[in-house]
């Protein structure tokens, strides 16, 4: 096993365990097909400039997932989808004190080389 | 030795105009808000948060955002004063420049009819549905002169700019923001000298039963 095939194996460890940091994550693709994951999620405080010269508070959510698992669980790389006749992608996962947030995938960044993939969030009311 | 000799405790001019740019808005959001609700209409499509001069970070904006109606915030930029229009002594001719900068916060959301509408579309829509608002209570007729006539020459909404958001700012809320740039023209004033009296000048003004109009000259003086 060569050296990048063992650090995706290290995944299931590095990213997915639950007694490390890995975090149950729901992903939903458009056509409404659900996967339980695992992976790492971050949702932290942000500043926002809107290039007025006064910026606002905003949070800045992500979530990161083994591709591996995508494709065990049956489903593709997420990605933003910029049209409104479609569905999104749909990311749910819980804060630290269980309150649970859904939101949509705004951006999909796949690395290919090690087998995962960040997905940057928007919130979503759905 | 000091030469003026009373408190300067006045505003001066663009104070004015500002904070009566901020109470006009505020006074016809809430009067649209009335009319929409009065026409069967939804009010928070005419709602507008009004403030002034605000600078510190928009808060409560995205961390509890239970009111997801526009942000505008009314502050002065900068001052030109006129010499061709103006006294060397009294009155100065000023063109101000005040901002009002409009936030639109739009969020994703599910269609039940199929598809979803985007966040950052939803945003822009959103912060121009306040531009119109902004421009069409300023533009109104009887705001020519704001309200302020004998102080506002006039007043001119010399650009509106809508600012892309910037690549950076990966953010779960969609924010845009807007600029409209209010040009005001009004008299400044300041502090005269205070005159010494000379004489007193009293005149009587009678009327006679026929209605015409009789001045009496009475000077009352000390020399």
């Amino acid at each position: 096993m060569s050296l990048r095939e063992l650090a995706e194996s290290d995944l299931a460890i590095t990213l997915e365990d639950p007694a490390g940091f890995g975090w149950a994550i729901t992903l939903i693709n458009p056509a409404g097909t659900a996967a339980s994951l695992r992976g790492q999620s971050t949702d932290i405080s942000q500043i926002i400039d809107p290039d007025t010269g006064q910026v606002v508070s905003g949070r800045l959510a992500a979530v990161t997932i083994r591709v591996a698992s995508l494709a065990a669980a049956g489903l593709t790389l997420p990605q933003g989808i910029a049209g409104a006749e479609s569905k999104p992608w749909l990311v749910g996962f819980d804060d630290i004190n269980g309150q649970a947030y859904t939101f949509k995938v705004a951006e999909s960044n796949p690395d290919r080389a090690l087998g995962v993939v960040t997905c940057l969030l928007e919130a979503y009311n759905g | 030795m000091a030469e003026l000799t009373s408190l300067i405790d006045k505003q001066d001019s663009f104070e004015i105009v500002r904070d009566q740019l901020a109470a006009i808005l505020a006074t016809e959001t809430a009067a649209q808000q009335a009319l929409a609700t009065a026409g069967g209409e939804d009010p928070l499509l005419w709602k507008l948060r009004v403030y002034s001069e605000r600078s510190n970070p928009w808060e409560q904006f995205l961390n509890g955002p239970a009111d997801k109606s526009p942000l505008v915030n009314v502050w002065y930029d900068n001052s030109n004063f006129i010499e061709a229009g103006s006294s060397v002594s009294e009155r100065q001719k000023t063109a101000g420049t005040f901002n009002i900068d409009c936030y639109g916060y739009g969020e994703a959301a599910d269609v039940v009819g199929g598809g979803h509408n985007p966040g950052d579309r939803e945003a822009a829509l959103i912060v121009q549905r306040a531009l119109r608002l902004v421009r069409n209570i300023f533009m109104a007729a009887p705001y020519t002169y704001l309200g302020l006539r004998g102080l506002v020459w006039q007043r001119w909404i010399k650009s509106i700019t809508v600012f892309q958001p910037g690549m950076d700012n990966r953010s779960v809320q969609q924010i845009v923001g807007a600029r409209v740039s209010m040009g005001v023209t009004f008299n400044e004033l300041a502090p005269q000298v205070e005159a010494d009296t000379l004489e007193y000048v009293a005149i009587d003004i009678l009327r006679a039963e026929d209605g015409e109009i009789v001045a009496e000259a009475d000077f009352d003086y000390t020399a």
